[in-house]
């Protein structure tokens, strides 16, 4: 970053120097035509992007899906961006949380049939069930969470984005970030208290 | 409940440490749809739709077509008033009447003369 400021116009000059740009100003230099910039943001911001989809989602094929077409919307902006007024990522987080809300809305009515049927009975349902919590506790009770407060649960502890920068993303006050936070976390402390309990993950787990 | 807390933070921890990295493919997806997008902005833009007139005359086979059709069609207005010679008159034809005379029309007499003969 120190050389972007003291010598501005070998940063821009060098291709090299590609990975010290800003999200903003990769972003500008691919509107302009530059190949390089595009997989610079895509290193940076992909693999961001895709983290969150999954965690919203619970389903790598689907998180996929979300990452590759928020990644396009931002493609296709590159040339309406107007530098500095938003970061790319606060931009790309929502644009990626509201398509994993278009696609779980969606997925809603024919939801049941995306459960596999047991093949012998009962025992196979518990027995993935408990095979799949004690692969991921945390991903079983968060699909149980609220949508909004999901979101802002791995916004914060997943992602780590401080509260000012959730608030940007969700459209909400800091205040409302906290709030969503705070019930969110005792809701999951909640279910996997009871999962615990249920599943009994925790005497092999 | 702390120790729900305990293992909700633990569970939290392990979530970023186990972040999933970009997968191949799909950082190879993502590229080409980069590329495809740039590549297409520097595409010149297409202009706006050619007007009637215009897209007529290009069905046409352009100016060139246009003015073999119009030459054309200037000969046969031509040939259609002042025919040559080994033309028949196309004036004529249209206003001359022909005058038919049928034998029958002359009654039984003529035909009477006809087997005589």
């Amino acid at each position: 970053m120190e050389d972007l400021t003291s010598h501005p116009q070998d940063a821009r000059g060098a291709m090299s120097s590609a990975g010290t740009l800003s999200d903003d100003e990769l972003l500008g230099r691919f509107a302009d035509g530059n190949a390089e910039a595009a997989r610079v943001l895509t290193d940076r911001l992909g693999p961001r992007c895709y983290s969150v989809a999954l965690r919203m989602l619970g389903n790598r094929a689907e998180a996929e899906d979300v990452t590759q077409e928020a990644m396009m919307r931002l493609w296709q902006l590159a040339p309406d961006w107007v530098s500095g007024q938003a970061k790319v990522s606060t931009w790309l987080y929502r644009v990626t949380l509201n398509l994993c809300v278009d696609l779980r809305r969606k997925k809603t009515p024919d939801r049941l049939s995306d459960v596999p049927e047991p093949e012998d009975g009962k025992a196979s349902v518990v027995d993935r069930m408990q095979d799949q919590a004690r692969k991921d506790a945390l991903q079983v009770a968060l699909a149980e969470l609220p949508e909004r407060q999901r979101q802002a649960v791995v916004l914060r502890h997943i992602e780590e984005l401080p509260n000012p920068e959730i608030a940007g993303i969700m459209g909400i006050s800091v205040e409302a970030v906290e709030s969503l936070t705070a019930r969110g976390k005792r809701s999951l402390a909640a279910i996997l208290a009871g999962r615990r309990e249920e599943l009994g993950y925790d005497n092999d787990g | 409940m702390t120790d729900d807390n305990l293992e909700l933070d633990q569970l939290f921890a392990q979530a970023r440490q186990q972040r999933p990295a970009l997968p191949d493919d799909l950082a190879v997806r993502i590229q080409t749809d980069a590329e495809a997008v740039r590549l297409n902005r520097m595409k010149p833009a297409p202009g706006p739709r050619p007007a009637l007139l215009e897209r007529l005359v290009r069905n046409l086979g352009g100016w060139q077509g246009l003015s073999g059709l119009v030459a054309a069609s200037a000969a046969g207005v031509w040939i259609g008033f002042s025919a040559p010679a080994f033309l028949p008159d196309p004036v004529n034809l249209l206003t001359s009447q022909e005058t038919a005379y049928f034998v029958a029309d002359l009654g039984y007499d003529t035909s009477f003369l006809e087997i005589t003969e």
